[in-house]
């Protein structure tokens, strides 16, 4: 019988495989550490998208009678600019960090499912250039970020086409974000099994990082809050092609259904922006305090009581419907009740800090912004919780002031925080640190200038999300100065882009452990090897790299936990 | 053994040495992948050809959304 072996010559020039090549490795990588660099320079690529139509905004907004863009547009424009910010601009960075930073925090290898990683990434990505399509076909979404019914149904379903969009815009959104919701979905469950599955030896729940359990939290509101969104896109959906009623009035269905089907998940989605910046200030605040975290069980529990209660207010959006009494002193006190354990972060907070020797880097410089703009942020939300307060002060710019002292000087502080944090561990390099402080007093002066005066405008009654005003209202300096604030904002932004070309060119070296810190990430090259650990670490405090460095001294020695 | 050949074990050793690392390296950490990357174009060019209304895309998505699911499904894994 005649065998044949196949013996590759020697010497002879193999072409290459796709995934040997640079750009194939990128294409084909399953490396958590790859895909979380790619979730964050998705995220903002995307957030300089939203910026330039939020700069559009203010814009048209900046004088009275603005003629910038046509009210069509406009509607386009403040649509998407929601819709980017949240969904691909914070939503995906936070994912990155937690994709690059939680397995190595817990000395895992890589996360449980990484070709779903993946696959989550692709998504994101592809659901992003999908929804930013609708540009070219002049169709993009255009009935506001939450999109509610009856504006997002077709003439046929609410016999106005003023009222209705008759065009593709909602068909953008209702695919896009359902898209954006599957690889949620799959991110969400890779984290869930790779926090509970796949930690270190002797990293026990109550050892976990303050931003591992942030990420878990987050990951368990992601799984349980998006099928309500899932659901109302699909009713949508089948309203808007199939002939079905489920948000047309007139044939037996109710628009409200949209509403409490949209902000039972949104305002879990609220959470899902801000807890893990919440994380990543817990991590950031000891290393520059030089100090361990004040109150670990309650910070860690604290915000799984927030998780709870996230689905418990979704109805404070809704107050202005006419809610029965009964519902509304409902929702009115569990939002009012969500504050406390908020507060009780803020509080473990600032007892860190307190008597620390405080080092003023700029990641430490972001997180204390985080604080101080978030409790404006969260103040104005418990103020919002007061019906009738909100009553007068619905769909106002006093709403639009609150959720970006949450999503603006909350989440986005929180990331830059962890940006400045966590780049000399990505790219081996420091940011640099004069440009840093720019950046941040730019950003802080920024943010208060162009939101804070809103909460006047608000009270002054000047509506979310109109085209243009009149000159006779007292609206004028207030919405000139926002948009002097807005374009402060912007070149923040564009001196922390020319920081990241400088630093990743030209940067310092930054070493394994720049911050002297705390955690396993710590405890590996900078940036890590593909396979993280030359052996698995083994924990035994809260601070296991603290340890390491100083065994003598070591928390397990002298800590209960 | 000539004194030659006793010179060149070790870094013949070395070598050997430096690729099992390599070989454990690579093993230890997750295998790439198409078709995650695969399943998403595919799943995208669905959408695109609902949203322009075109049965072709739309047929070219579910079936490349069908292979990629069943490729992924057979992919090899070390």
């Amino acid at each position: 019988m005649a065998t044949r072996t196949i013996v590759e010559a020697p010497g002879v020039a193999r072409r290459r495989r796709l995934d040997e090549t640079y750009i194939g490795e990128w294409l084909m990588t399953t490396d958590h550490k790859k895909i979380g660099v790619m979730y964050m320079l998705t995220g903002f690529a995307f957030f300089l998208v939203g910026g330039i139509e939020a700069l559009l905004i203010r814009t048209q907004l900046a004088v009275p009678n603005g003629k910038v863009l046509s009210p069509e547009i406009y509607n386009q424009i403040f649509t998407m600019h929601g819709v980017t910010m949240i969904f691909l601009f914070v939503m995906p960075t936070l994912t990155g960090f937690g994709n690059y930073i939680v397995p190595l925090m817990i000395g895992a290898r890589d996360m449980a499912f990484p070709r779903l990683n993946a696959f989550g990434y692709w998504i994101v990505l592809f659901a992003g250039i999908f929804l930013n399509a609708s540009f070219l076909f002049g169709a993009a979404p255009n009935a506001g970020w939450f999109n509610y019914a009856p504006l997002n149904e077709l003439t046929t379903a609410c016999g106005n086409a003023v009222m209705c969009t008759p065009g593709m815009n909602e068909d953008f959104w209702l695919l896009g974000i359902l898209l954006l919701g599957i690889s949620s979905i799959a991110g969400s469950l890779n984290f869930v099994v790779t926090i509970l599955r796949m930690r270190a030896p002797g990293m026990t729940i109550n050892r976990m990082p303050l931003f591992t359990w942030m990420t878990m939290v987050t990951a368990f509101l992601l799984l349980f809050a998006l099928p309500s969104l899932t659901a109302a896109s699909v009713m949508m959906l089948l309203d808007r092609h199939l002939g079905s009623h489920f948000y047309t009035f007139a044939s037996g269905g109710d628009p409200l259904l949209w509403q409490h089907l949209f902000w039972s998940f949104g305002h879990p989605e609220v959470y899902i922006l801000i807890l893990p910046a919440f994380g990543m200030i817990s991590e950031i605040l000891p290393v520059f305090a030089r100090k361990p975290i004040f109150g670990y069980t309650f910070i860690a529990w604290s915000g799984v009581a927030i998780g709870f209660l996230s689905f418990t207010v979704w109805a404070h959006h809704m107050f202005a419907v006419g809610l029965p009494p009964i519902a509304q002193a409902f929702f009115a006190s569990s939002t009012t009740l969500i504050a406390i354990p908020t507060a009780v972060k803020i509080f473990n907070w600032i007892a860190t800090i307190w008597y620390g020797k405080v080092s003023l880097k700029v990641p430490m410089l972001f997180a204390l912004g985080f604080i101080a703009m978030f409790l404006i942020g969260g103040l104005d939300g418990a103020a919002l919780a007061l019906v009738p307060f909100d009553y007068q002060i619905t769909d106002t710019y006093f709403v639009v002031s609150h959720l970006h002292y949450v999503l603006f000087g909350g989440s986005v502080f929180g990331i830059f925080a962890g940006v400045y944090y966590w780049f000399p561990k990505i790219s081996g390099k420091l940011l640099n640190e004069r440009l840093g402080q720019v950046q941040f007093w730019l950003m802080l002066v920024g943010v208060n200038l162009t939101f804070f005066s809103m909460h006047i405008l608000g009270l002054l009654g000047m509506p979310r999300r109109i085209y243009t005003y009149p000159d006779n209202l007292g609206w004028n300096e207030m919405n000139l100065l926002q948009t002097i604030g807005a374009f402060t904002l912007g070149v923040a932004f564009m001196v922390f882009f020319w920081n990241l070309i400088v630093s990743l060119r030209s940067g310092e070296p930054a070493g394994n452990d720049p911050w002297d810190a705390f955690t396993l990430e710590w405890d590996t090259t900078s940036p890590p090897a593909h396979y993280n650990f030359e052996t698995v670490p083994t924990v035994r405090s809260r601070r296991p790299f603290y340890d390491k460095k100083n065994p003598d001294i070591a928390d397990w020695k002298t800590a209960t936990h | 053994m000539s004194e030659e050949q006793d010179q060149r074990q070790p870094i013949a050793k070395a070598k050997k040495g430096r690729a099992s690392q390599v070989t454990q390296e690579q093993a230890l950490g997750p295998q790439k992948s198409f078709w995650p990357l695969g399943l998403a174009i595919a799943l995208i060019l669905l959408l695109f050809g609902i949203v322009s209304n075109s049965p072709i895309v739309m047929g070219i998505g579910v079936v490349l959304s069908i292979a990629a699911v069943i490729g992924w499904g057979l992919e090899q894994r070390k």
